[in-house]
């Protein structure tokens, strides 16, 4: 109860005129930034922290916060339309998102990806508010040897991507792996793979690497299917154009997208919660989790229910991830850690005193969230026919258009030339793979969690000395266990019934 | 297609003729031998925005605008983290004479050692213009942490290092937390001190020292490293409590319970200094290592200096000048290569 009166008292705090205003503005350009391919919200939040140091602390922090959250909503934009996830909790949502917005049901596509954003953030924020710094302790539960078992079960989510042929699957998920343990061991800060090479040193940039692969790869294949789409734009003169309206799902649609919405939402929060996982494992784990309750059509292929899952799942992350920040002063993702770095400029003390000596700011900030999250979903609503015409454009003018888009992604995330040409070669090399029928997303999904999962299953090996008993010594830790055998051997388990099933209907 | 392939071709080019244009320009070392600037000052930071070097480079930067020590003149804060921050150092280290006396590099203890690790750059490849603080770690433990490692299963006193120690000497495993660079540098010489091996007291790096004391607070780690600034407010809730000052004497208000090491046994004080400087290219000019060195020092002396940034960080006031830094910080990387074995 006394939480829901400190929120009322946050209330009066976001509802200020000044505070309504920045929330509005961190929305929309949240969304702007965040539909750009490259900048994500760490680097979004970067980019606007001068802008706030003129305003007050808490009207600041509001702004920010609008700006992360919208952020989110953002980056299913381009996943969803072009095919290039703008960051990486995005790349879950592509992976039906853009085959949905093929089957010519973009709009669809992106009112569920806003509506579970919608929904999957409201329900991080009422858990934080419910909880607030409980669910920080919560987080404190997982160790390392925890968070190993979480990224199993996220990596779990890799074998569904793998395609027809499982060995091409593997060969390219190993790929991922070995691509992403160039760079400076996280542990010894021994250099591995650098060749002597300086720039190699820092390890493959995460977003050039994705946009090459995915979005620049896509540009090539459109190159290729050119002219096949001009005869065919040719030939098809009633293309329909699409409204407001005609972008609504209809009451099956949300039938269908409820249910994963629900269970993303709950689940996205507290994986968001968890130290160091954030955004990104949120929608992979949701992702994964839907894959094993029942899709009207197979996940992967365009269905409204993938989309759901991992876009609710990563809203729900990034309220989350705010409960460690405010309770504990602990940043959950980088940028989190921006945030703690605004805070500290500003004076403010990050620390597990901030929801005793600044009340009035943590809560602000938490209502606030209520305020962004409306209205980013109107914003992205108003936007979305817009949004959807960049469809209809032929693909002559679309090829030197989304090349720009990735140039100018890559370049800025670390603003040199470094970025634009890890996009290329990964463009090509993308392309060449997606050619010889070797999938990308479980290169990509490997590439984000294998560095996790190698630094915190070391970090268990090294406090264990080397024993495996460090992953079965809590009752916590034996309900991961059980829910990642689960996973791995339903198949298997359902395989052998339906084989020996088979059987016996022979005989 | 080939008209395309052409138009990029064109644009690619003028991208590259203007990106040269930018670069050309030279200095203005006054013909009398001072230097004052006359165009804007570029300021290298080679960790990302938002983090502590950035809020160091940014801070000093805005006070020279502030007090008018540049002439006027903007300064620009550029993030460079390609190659873990390398590449940004080692342009810095090449840059050719007269936009040398434009360039600043922030350069602190947690630059050098990997750099000296992992490539051929050496502190003698800059100037050091100055050190603007030094910043010194203690070891925190968290006594009211789920047990859920050996040491703490086995019962061990967390509020006391030298009982650790006996522990670890007895068979029973300790592990410390820490953060990347200084922390690991900071273990490795109070191991040494203490006469143990990593197989007995056992280090765990993480990304920041904020992961580390999360994982303190969690229970899986015994002890922590971490400069006072960042475990402060942990120690005032009462989450963390300091059980050694890693510095020659005790430390002071709410950090002064932690003795020093020669204080639990017969050993020696352990105490690597955490220097935050400022560096420059080789090949700046004498005149303008003069003026940035004297202007550093300017701010060094200001109020908003002290207020905004020492004491919001917990730092120690310890300016030193063009000289003075450059034998320090040559003595310790001499002392770094020599045990790390680095030739």
């Amino acid at each position: 109860m006394e939480n829901f009166a400190s929120l009322l008292a946050g209330f009066q705090v976001a509802l200020a005129p000044e505070n309504i205003g920045v929330c509005l503005l961190g929305a929309v350009l949240g969304l702007v930034v965040g539909a750009m391919p490259g900048i994500g919200s760490l680097a979004g939040c970067a980019l606007l922290l001068p802008l706030t140091y003129k305003f007050n602390p808490t009207t600041a922090i509001i702004m920010l916060g609008a700006l992360y959250y919208a952020n989110m909503y953002g980056g299913s934009f381009s996943a969803i339309l072009l095919n290039i996830p703008g960051d990486s909790p995005a790349i879950t949502t592509a992976l039906d998102g853009y085959p949905m917005a093929r089957k010519g049901r973009p709009g669809q596509a992106l009112m569920t990806a806003n509506l579970s954003s919608f929904i999957g953030g409201t329900i991080g924020i009422l858990i934080l508010t419910v909880t607030a710094s409980g669910l920080a302790t919560i987080g404190l539960m997982f160790g390392y040897a925890e968070m190993t078992i979480i990224l199993l079960i996220a990596m779990t989510s890799i074998s569904w991507l793998i395609g027809e042929n499982p060995i091409k699957g593997i060969v390219i998920t190993m790929l991922g792996i070995l691509v992403a343990s160039i760079g400076m061991d996280t542990l010894s800060g021994a250099p591995r793979y650098e060749f002597g090479n300086m720039y190699l040193l820092g390890g493959i940039p995460f977003t050039p690497f994705i946009i090459g692969c995915v979005g620049f790869a896509q540009v090539i294949k459109l190159i290729n299917e050119r002219e096949a789409d001009e005869k065919k734009r040719a030939s098809d003169d009633s293309k329909q154009k699409l409204s407001i309206k005609d972008s609504m799902p209809t009451g099956h649609d949300l039938g269908r997208m409820l249910p994963p919405t629900l269970r993303s939402g709950v689940v996205g929060t507290f994986v968001g919660v968890l130290p160091g996982s954030g955004a990104t494992t949120g929608s992979m784990v949701g992702y994964a989790m839907q894959k094993k309750f029942k899709s009207e059509e197979p996940m992967g292929t365009g269905a409204i229910e993938g989309i759901a899952a991992s876009e609710a799942a990563n809203n729900a992350a990034a309220a989350g991830a705010f409960a460690p920040l405010l309770a504990l002063g602990i940043p959950g993702s980088g940028t989190g850690a921006v945030l703690l770095g605004g805070l500290m400029m500003w004076g403010l003390n990050p620390g597990p005193l901030l929801f005793d000596t600044n009340p009035d700011f943590c809560w602000g900030l938490i209502s606030s969230m209520y305020v962004a999250n409306i209205f980013t979903l109107l914003v992205a609503i108003l936007v979305i026919p817009f949004l959807i015409k960049i469809l209809s454009v032929p693909v002559k003018y679309m090829i030197p258009i989304i090349t720009c888009v990735c140039i100018v992604g890559a370049y800025s995330t670390s603003n040199s030339m470094y970025g634009v040409i890890v996009m290329f070669v990964s463009g090509i090399v993308g392309y060449l793979l997606d050619k010889n029928g070797f999938p990308t997303a479980p290169m990509l999904l490997a590439f984000v969690l294998a560095p996790m999962l190698e630094e915190n299953m070391r970090k268990a090996f090294i406090a264990s000395r080397g024993s495996l008993g460090i992953f079965a010594d809590s009752p916590l830790k034996l309900v991961l266990l059980a829910v990642f055998l689960v996973l791995i051997l339903t198949p298997t388990v359902k395989a052998v019934r339906k084989k020996m099933g088979g059987k016996k209907t022979a005989v | 297609m080939k008209k395309l392939m052409a138009l990029t071709l064109a644009a690619l080019l003028l991208l590259a003729l203007t990106a040269c244009g930018g670069n050309s320009g030279g200095g203005n070392s006054g013909g009398d031998g001072t230097f004052t600037p006359s165009k804007t000052v570029t300021w290298t930071c080679t960790s990302s925005a938002g983090g502590g070097s950035d809020i160091f480079s940014r801070k000093i930067s805005e006070i020279m605008t502030n007090e008018g020590l540049v002439n006027g003149q903007t300064i620009v804060v550029s993030n460079e983290t390609d190659g873990a921050g390398e590449i940004g150092r080692n342009k810095i280290a090449t840059m050719k004479a007269g936009d040398a006396d434009y360039n600043l590099l922030t350069f602190n203890s947690g630059d050098l050692m990997p750099m000296v690790q992992n490539t051929k750059n050496r502190a003698a490849n800059f100037r050091i213009l100055a050190i603007m603080a030094v910043d010194k770690q203690l070891l925190f433990s968290c006594p009211a942490s789920d047990s859920k490692t050996d040491y703490a299963k086995a019962g061990g006193s967390q509020d006391d290092f030298a009982a650790a120690i006996e522990a670890a000497k007895n068979g029973t495993f300790v592990v410390i937390g820490g953060s990347k660079g200084d922390d690991i540098t900071t273990y490795n010489k109070l191991l040494a001190e203490v006469g143990l091996t990593d197989a007995q007291m056992s280090y765990i790096t993480y990304d920041s020292t904020g992961d580390a004391i999360t994982a303190a607070l969690g229970g899986n780690v015994d002890f922590v490293i971490s400069k006072p600034a960042a475990a402060s407010q942990y120690v005032e809730s009462g989450d963390l409590t300091p059980v050694l000052a890693l510095a020659t004497e005790r430390y002071s208000g709410n950090l002064a319970d932690a003795p020093t090491l020669s204080e639990i046994g017969d050993y020696e004080n352990v105490e690597v200094p955490v220097w935050r400087g400022v560096a420059a290219p080789a090949s700046m000019s004498d005149a303008a290592v003069a003026f940035w060195s004297d202007a550093l020092g300017k701010v060094a002396g200001t109020d908003a200096w002290h207020k905004e940034y020492l004491e919001l960080n917990q730092l120690l006031d310890q300016y030193m000048d063009t000289a003075a830094a450059t034998t320090y910080v040559t003595d310790y990387e001499a002392d770094y290569m020599a045990e790390n074995g680095i030739s």
